[in-house]
């Protein structure tokens, strides 16, 4: 193995095991292979998986990304036989578990050998109560009382959640539940652990985490198979395999594969930011964090200054930018669309949600909202579209007071799409779906007709107009909800968390749209974690904490308050972190390698 | 009926069955319309979920069914009557598929001829009126209210969410659910049938013992009207002993009929 | 949304064996089944009083006060419809108001009411996973049991996202309180679609899940869960036995009947 110093992963001491450098001999069964596999669900033609070849080793960490519909997940389940065994269809090839084919073998047999996490952690706890959770799968292995109950314990404190035994997982969070499902997988002792997407609905909190987490059971030296669609994240592994229609088209270290800017593009991955940055400075080699970053350009670049942060310093910076941000979003403002004043409001018998808020959305403006959860950023929102009510303080929309206006009544002012479309999906087809809000305001079919045409073409969905809306991809089915709402035509378009589940494809299409709808005068509020796309599509940033609006001002500014950000554990693209090394706000690596030229 | 003990066997079926009695539960705990004899019963939209779940995941929908109506009355409160009304659901959801099975097998229940709908109000009636049967019968055995209440009240409520509900649900739900591959005929394809003539009989004894149990019911807890052999103790009110020789043999009769189906 | 009545208290009713509340739970159906009169009945309400006291179980009877007052009130009513005995106090028509009547109706009311107490007592100090360990004991079967939690646990899933669908909908303008009864119902047509498709979708991964964690390595999996039988258990399994006895003998030796003249 490669030296692996200063990556985020790093582990104290390699384990013991006979690799040569190339990693392509060593000895002993490999811990699971896969050999020349390939498979096509039932009732399709496409190949999900077209000979794939792998090999896991013991103590190795594998990265594997790869566009939605890539054959990740079912890469992942072909290891403990859920592909063919419990998902039929056209299976050809060999996996080997230590060293022994698992044909034939059910699913369930091979739990206490595999211990796979998926992404919905929803559907994977079973129990009321976090011991039972934990004990649920011993209980199947047929493990002995005491030893369910000796194990109980450190494998809840091995995921962080010791003392946690008496919960009701439902009262858990996004991130804790997703670290109980790996508990209870732990507590098993199988010799691989899959981890499917494990925090593609996690909220960066539970994100980081359940990385933390992964870490750690790599230290231990756990062999972890962890598909992701973040590059950044996997940069800490022992190898990194792309997968592209079902084909592994490259694999190898991260340094060897994250470099290949291109590959990674066209197989739908979002590259690390440092190395599209360095790339664009044409220094071909590859960053391992940010300060291996700074190193690489320091040394291309001898002449960037070096920034000692000093408050005076940041200061000036960000004098610098309010003078010109001034003119991005406080030019003489219109009447705006919607507005909290002094808004107020708990839930019953909870802690105050949100408290004297002021907040003013002007027409097109775009707003990025963010903060941690339970900040108060969905109650604003709810407030703004009248599913909730202050209790001090008043929400006017255009104007007029929204106290004692049903939700419905101001539907033409401001519209609302929820985080998950498919709590709105529901005619049977796409068409269908769009036309329900319209038809709801009582609107002749004429104009209905107009709509819908109007709408599909801003989504572009009008190829899919007679489909069933439930066939649809999750992106596509987060555009109709967006359409659905767009056909009401609303002034003020509020989106909450639109590209969570998405992989980097679908984001960008989705922010895309979201852009356009901007350009054409429609104001955007977007509630959202995802640090770049603040950067890139925003102007303006309301962060919130505890209820309470923290900052409210320039997307170039918040980047500078570092303190800020990071209290609401809030991570700046990677970009934009490094330019402050350089005393650049750089939104992008893009910016941020045109500064970069322009200083040399 | 065996498919009721085999489809414990399959993991999806288990999960079938958990999600249909929580949808059940999920939608009768918030939709509670205002009771309409408050302990009696409510106006249930929750009711049209069994018949959908039944038309889509069969034997998994009927025990959902009944687990469901179950965590429902966890909500409201349990009592002995609930014994009565776990059968009386768990009936509820396994009627359905399984009339349909024998008087339109293979076709989609989703309505688009007279023909079929009248099938559907056929097999919907068939349903509502042994849970009816069975809860109302339970009750007055228990002397707790008339079989006349319960009896038919069930069967209204019933037969409105059947008709008003369950339809568009299905005609929502169906064609997705058929298009997935999720039908209970997929997913247990093992599932075998008592031959044909069998199960015909089994069905003309359910229709026999559950109208018969219906009017006898109805005519005995109103006192209107009592076999001549009975002893006059019995022909009093609450008229207990009189339901439990004179309706039980009729419930017994069209739950042997649905075992055979 | 608080929707199950436990309430997380370590009283000594919330510590008994859960088989022993259980057997309390028959036992307390068996005595109320008995006897009649409402003075019979009355020590039964008193000791329900004491133990929602001791338990800290207030809060649920304060949110199904109306299910009591009203569960009373029309059992009352019916049975005055029904009971048609003893001599007329007032001449009506239909209602059949007469001293035995009116005795005999409350008395079922109150009966009702306390088997309605009993449970909610029940399930105010035993949680989901004491009951179907209960259950299983009872010779339950395993994958039953698990069911059954699986449903608990999805239950409020799925409310929560009735509740977030009932809101998106309504910003699209759709309007539920709109039209007569049967109108209103129907209007939750585009809540339950996207409820049920949601939870389908959830189906297969929960399945995978399932078999993933070893679901179907053996028939009767082991239980983590112990609850060792301790001597306050033997204790209160004795009282509540005693307690079904005297009420059954309160019955043998003629008390507790209504007379009617």
């Amino acid at each position: 193995m490669a030296a692996r110093s200063g990556t985020p992963f790093a582990r104290a001491d390699a384990t013991a095991q006979t690799a040569t450098p190339d990693g392509a001999a060593r000895a002993g069964a490999p811990v699971a292979a896969l050999e020349e596999v390939t498979f096509a669900y039932a009732g399709t033609e496409r190949r999900a998986l077209d000979g794939v070849t792998l090999k896991l080793w013991r103590g190795e960490t594998i990265g594997v990304m790869g566009a939605s519909g890539a054959g990740k997940s079912t890469l992942a389940k072909c290891l403990n036989r859920i592909v063919p065994a419990f998902e039929d269809g056209d299976f050809r090839g060999r996996v080997a578990i230590g060293g022994r084919a698992i044909d034939g073998s059910p699913v369930s047999e091979l739990a206490p050998r595999v211990g796979m996490v998926f992404q919905d952690f929803e559907a994977q706890l079973f129990s009321t109560n976090v011991a039972h959770e934990v004990a649920f799968a011993m209980e199947q292995a047929g493990l002995a009382r005491e030893e369910i109950a000796a194990r109980i314990g450190p494998a809840l404190e091995a995921v962080g959640l010791k003392g946690f035994d008496d919960r009701d997982p439902t009262s858990l969070s996004g991130g804790e539940k997703q670290r109980l499902a790996i508990a209870s997988v732990l507590a098993l002792r199988p010799d691989l652990i899959v981890l499917d997407e494990p925090t593609t609905d996690l909220d960066p909190e539970g994100r980081a985490e359940v990385f933390a987490l992964i870490r750690r059971l790599r230290e231990e030296g756990r062999t972890l198979l962890v598909i992701e669609h973040e590059a950044e994240e996997l940069r800490g592994c022992d190898r990194i395999a792309i997968l592209r229609d079902g084909a592994i088209v490259a694999e190898g270290e991260p340094a060897s594969v994250m470099g290949r800017l291109a590959l990674l593009e066209a197989s739908g991955v979002h590259p690390p930011d440092l190395n599209r940055l360095l790339g664009m400075l044409e220094i071909h080699e590859h960053a391992e964090s940010i300060d291996h970053a700074e190193a690489l350009i320091r040394a291309h670049f001898p002449q960037l200054p070096r920034v000692e942060r000093s408050e005076s310093e940041a200061a000036g910076m960000v004098a610098e930018i309010r003078a010109g941000a001034r003119t991005d979003t406080a030019a003489a403002r219109p009447e705006p669309i919607a507005q909290l004043e002094r808004v107020s409001y708990s839930y019953p018998f909870g802690p105050r949600v949100l408290d004297t808020v002021d907040l003013a959305i002007a027409p097109g403006e775009f707003v990025a909202v963010i903060g941690q959860n339970g900040s108060g950023k969905t109650t604003l929102a709810k407030h703004l579209v009248g599913l909730l009510q202050p209790e001090t303080g008043r929400v006017l929309v255009a104007g007029r007071d929204r106290a004692g206006l049903a939700p419905a009544a101001t539907a033409r002012e401001v519209g609302y799409v929820f985080q998950n479309p498919d709590h709105q999906i529901f005619a049977a087809t796409v068409e269908e779906e769009i036309a329900f809000g319209p038809r709801n305001l009582g609107l002749d079919s004429g104009e209905i007709g107009r709509r819908v045409a109007e709408v599909l073409g801003a989504v572009n969905l009008g190829a899919m107009r007679g489909s069933d809306p439930f066939l649809l991809s999750k992106g596509e089915r987060q555009r109709l909800a967006v359409a659905s709402v767009l056909a009401l035509r609303p002034r003020l378009l509020i989106l909450d968390e639109p590209t969570t589940g998405l992989d980097y494809r679908e984001q960008r299409k989705m922010m895309a749209l979201v852009r356009e709808l901007n350009r054409e005068g429609i104001a955007i509020m977007i509630i959202t974690h995802t640090p770049w796309l603040v950067a890139e599509f925003a102007q303006r940033a309301v962060l919130m904490r505890r209820g309470r609006v923290l900052f409210d001002g320039a997307v170039r500014e918040i980047f500078t308050h570092e303190d800020l950000l990071a209290g609401s554990s809030f991570r700046m693209p990677e970009a934009t972190a490094l330019a402050r090394r350089f005393g650049f706000v750089a939104l992008s690596p893009a910016e941020l390698a045109a500064r970069i030229r322009e200083s040399a | 009926m065996h498919e009721l003990r085999l489809m414990w066997r399959n993991t999806r079926m288990v999960v079938l069955c958990a999600i249909s009695a929580a949808l059940y539960a999920a939608v009768l705990v918030p939709f509670k319309v205002v009771p309409l004899i408050p302990g009696v019963t409510e106006l249930r939209p929750a009711n049209a979920i069994p018949i959908v779940c039944s038309f889509l995941f069969g034997p998994a929908a009927a025990w959902g069914s009944a687990i469901g109506n179950m965590i429902g009355d966890f909500f409201g409160g349990v009592g002995p009557g609930d014994i009565f009304g776990f059968v009386a659901n768990l009936m509820y959801g396994y009627i359905p598929y399984k009339t349909w099975r024998i008087i339109a097998d293979g076709q989609s229940p989703v309505m688009r001829t007279p023909a079929n709908i009248a099938k559907y109000v056929a097999v919907c009636l068939a349903a509502s009126v042994l849970c009816a049967d069975l809860v109302g019968w339970g009750d007055n055995l228990l002397a707790f209210r008339p079989f006349s209440i319960l009896g038919n009240i069930i069967i209204f409520n019933n037969m409105v969410s059947a008709l008003v509900l369950s339809p568009l649900i299905l005609y929502g739900v169906y064609p997705r659910v058929r298009a997935g591959r999720m039908l209970y005929t997929d997913m247990m394809p093992e599932l075998a049938e008592r031959p044909r003539a069998t199960r015909i009989a089994g069905l003309t004894m359910l229709l026999a013992g559950e109208i018969g149990a219906w009017a006898m019911g109805n005519l005995v807890s109103t006192g209107y009207w009592m076999p001549s052999f009975l002893p006059a103790s019995f022909a009093i009110s609450p008229y207990d002993k009189a339901i439990a020789v004179t309706v039980s043999p009729l419930i017994f009769i069209a739950l042997a009929g649905a075992w055979l189906m | 949304m608080p929707i199950y009545l436990y309430i997380d208290r370590r009283s000594a009713i919330h510590r008994l064996h859960p088989t022993v509340k259980v057997f309390a739970l028959f036992v307390m159906f068996w005595s109320v089944y008995w006897v009649d009169h409402p003075l019979a009945l009355l020590p039964l309400g008193v000791l329900m009083v004491a133990l929602a006291q001791a338990t800290g179980s207030w809060p649920n009877f304060y949110r199904l006060r109306w299910l009591f007052i009203l569960l009373i009130f029309f059992t009352t009513l019916a049975w005055m419809v029904f009971y048609r005995r003893g001599p007329a106090l007032i001449d009506l028509p239909i209602i059949h108001l007469s001293r035995a009547s009116l005795v005999f109706g409350f008395g079922r009311g109150l009966k009702l009411a306390e088997l309605l107490a009993t449970s909610v007592l029940f399930l105010s100090t035993t949680k989901v996973e004491e009951f179907t360990a209960g259950l299983q004991r009872m010779g339950v079967p395993y994958r039953v049991g698990f069911a059954i939690t699986l449903a608990f646990r999805l239950a409020p899933l799925f409310i929560d996202s009735a509740l977030t669908v009932v809101q998106a909908q309504s910003l699209r303008g759709y309007d539920f309180d709109r039209g007569g009864p049967i109108a209103r119902a129907r209007r939750y047509v585009p809540v339950v679609i996207p409820v049920f498709m949601g939870a389908l979708r959830k189906a297969n991964n929960m399945a995978m899940a399932l078999e993933a964690r070893g679901f179907g390595i053996r028939a009767a999996p082991t239980s983590y869960i112990d609850f060792p039988l301790r001597p306050r258990d033997r204790l209160a399994f004795a009282i509540v036995a005693g307690i079904g006895v005297l009420y059954f003998a309160i019955y043998y030796f003629g008390y507790g009947a209504i007379a009617v003249s």
